[in-house]
């Protein structure tokens, strides 16, 4: 779930010019509060992990023992690692690509003028709102190969049984569709929004121009668009990056981990096999991973700001 | 003209397929939940409407699974969760905004980039922690990493509405006379009540899902929320009893069906404040 507020904005062109010692303390006082409970709850928790994943942990004894590189160089020439790395890299470009193309174009269907739209997006909502392991009950009801809705379909249009999310081959890509089912609206919602705040002007200037439909869209609308939708593709592959609820509710990671994901064997490893210190070196090759990500998305917004 | 009518038509037919794909999944669960354990296996899918039978279902979840006390326990945990991350986050999303001072731009990114954090990154010392102050099992447990979790999101959201309120109403009722405590209370969170309800809104979302997190600091059934609870009874339920499970789904989603039809502006005024300005 999102809140993308942007403060990089005008905080610059602030007017209020108090004495630095008051500033100083009224700033402690409202942020100060915050600020330490993230330190408490989120900092210390951070850098915990860090070093926890240098370090091996006895569940039997409940004792911890400093191992260096050890953690890393184990991942490293761990095969299912790698094998994890893949699946997550595919998951992500795959479901975001996927996610993108249908938001962009759900966007352009939208803006038109139709009965009951209002409606229709008030249930594309909904799917973003709901309890991950929900998500994986309903398809796991949908997908059912025995009584499930999709084969039955599949069926009277004539075409066999697809193994949804029993075949290794297609486990992933069954993953992707659902991910694409829940998400794509989140896509839809932030290109929409720009869609809809573009000036009417450009267009109608094209059209006296005599650009046709296509070359307004290919040259006018998609240009003007592209913040938007970098963003928004930035912002999910960050999240889709880091699934984890998904693959718990859906399949496990398997079958044999053919949809096991970071998220999933970090939280495998540590919550069920107790390998806490490997568990911290796997999420932290994540952290590492998505703080490059964030990067990305930080210097965007900001680059945004001055391009409008 | 008649082309255009098509056109509208095709345009119809398409608007009717995106809801129905929206829609099915929430659909078939609700149809699976009126069925008794056998009719599930129904070819084709079949509906029932036994009154008996769905009376049946939805007892058994509620009264014998004890599913009030998990919406009481999700209530509780997200009703305090939201109320201290607005507490802790409201002020400091108006010290970002208002207030300069050195390396206030790198402190709001990073508390923005804790929002992009895997949660497996810190839900092992989270839990460990918990376990050591002895909050196992108890609402705090749940509580007090819940606030770290919503908290960066509630100050990003509250940074953005806080700058969309101009500066010159700060200053004209600080030249009145008010000092800065009286402007924030009396003057600034009446103007930027909307944007508590984004930040409230997407608090409540987020706590409510939750479950990663606390599937391991809640081992207690009468202390889990609906989303622990549900991973429990889902996981060890749906390869036998699917109507059950669906009800349990169904009863899940419900209180989000309905929070969704009131929040809905909000939610997308939260998704698109910062991409669209």
């Amino acid at each position: 779930m999102a809140g993308t507020a942007d403060p990089v904005s005008e905080r610059r062109s602030g007017s209020l010019r108090a004495a630095p010692t008051q500033r100083r303390g009224e700033a402690l006082l409202l942020l100060g509060p915050c600020v330490c409970y993230l330190i408490v709850f989120s900092v210390y928790p951070l850098v915990s992990s860090l070093v926890r994943s240098f370090e091996d942990y006895d569940s039997r004894r409940d004792t911890w023992r400093w191992i260096g590189l050890g953690n890393y160089r184990h991942l490293f020439g761990d095969q299912q690692f790698w094998h994890t790395v893949e699946h997550t890299a595919a998951f992500t470009f795959g479901s975001v690509a996927l996610q993108v193309v249908g938001g962009v174009a759900l966007a352009f269907f939208f803006n038109q003028r139709l009965r009951g739209a209002t409606i229709v997006r008030g249930i594309l909502i909904l799917p973003m709102l709901l309890t991950p392991v929900v998500v994986g009950l309903m398809w796991r009801a949908l997908l059912n190969p025995d009584w499930g809705m999709a084969n039955w379909l599949l069926a009277k249009a004539g075409h066999s049984n697809v193994p949804w999310l029993s075949d290794p081959g297609t486990a992933l890509r069954t993953l992707i569709m659902v991910d694409t089912w829940q998400w794509t609206p989140f896509v839809f919602i932030i290109v929409f929004a720009r869609l809809q705040a573009l000036p009417t002007e450009v267009f109608e200037a094209g059209e006296v121009d005599g650009a046709g439909w296509f070359q307004r869209t290919r040259y006018i609308t998609m240009p003007l668009l592209l913040p938007a939708i970098a963003f928004a593709a930035i912002f999910r592959s960050i999240d889709a990056f880091r699934t984890f609820d998904l693959v718990y509710g859906l399949t496990n990671g398997g079958p044999v981990q053919a949809t096991n994901t970071l998220s999933y064997q970090a939280f495998q490893n540590g919550f069920e096999f107790q390998h806490y210190g490997y568990a911290s070196a796997i999420s932290y090759v994540m952290v590492i991973v998505a703080a490059i990500g964030l990067t990305l998305l930080l210097r965007f917004v900001r680059v945004r700001r001055v391009a409008y | 003209m008649s082309l255009r009518l098509l056109r509208r038509c095709l345009s119809y037919l398409v608007l009717i397929v995106i809801g129905l794909v929206g829609i099915a999944p929430f659909a078939f669960l609700l149809i699976l939940s009126f069925k008794t354990r056998l009719e599930v296996l129904d070819v084709p899918p079949s509906l029932h409407l036994h009154w008996a039978t769905i009376r049946e279902n939805y007892r058994t979840v509620i009264h014998d699974k004890g599913f009030l006390t998990f919406i009481r326990n999700s209530v509780v945990v997200t009703g305090a969760a939201t109320v201290i991350a607005l507490l802790l986050g409201v002020p400091a999303g108006y010290a970002f905004s208002r207030l300069r001072f050195r390396g206030s731009d790198t402190w709001a990114s990073t508390i923005l980039s804790f929002r992009f954090m895997p949660p497996v990154a810190v839900a092992i010392p989270i839990y460990l922690m918990i376990r050591q102050l002895s909050l196992a099992n108890t609402d705090w447990g749940l509580i007090l990493p819940y606030v770290a979790f919503s908290l960066p999101l509630v100050v990003w959201i509250m940074i953005g509405f806080f700058d969309e309120i101009p500066r010159e109403i700060d200053d004209a009722a600080l030249v009145d006379g008010c000092t800065r405590a009286t402007v924030l209370l009396r003057v600034l969170l009446p103007l930027v009540r909307p944007g508590i309800i984004v930040a409230a809104t997407f608090g409540v979302i987020f706590i409510w899902n939750e479950f990663l997190v606390g599937l391991y600091i809640i081992s207690a059934q009468d202390k889990q929320t609906i989303p622990i609870a549900a991973a429990g009874l889902l996981t060890t339920e749906s390869p036998i009893d699917w109507n059950i499970a669906a009800t349990v789904g169904v009863l899940t989603v419900i209180p989000i069906l309905i929070f969704s039809i009131f929040v809905q502006r909000y939610i997308v005024r939260g998704i698109t404040s910062g991409a669209v300005r």
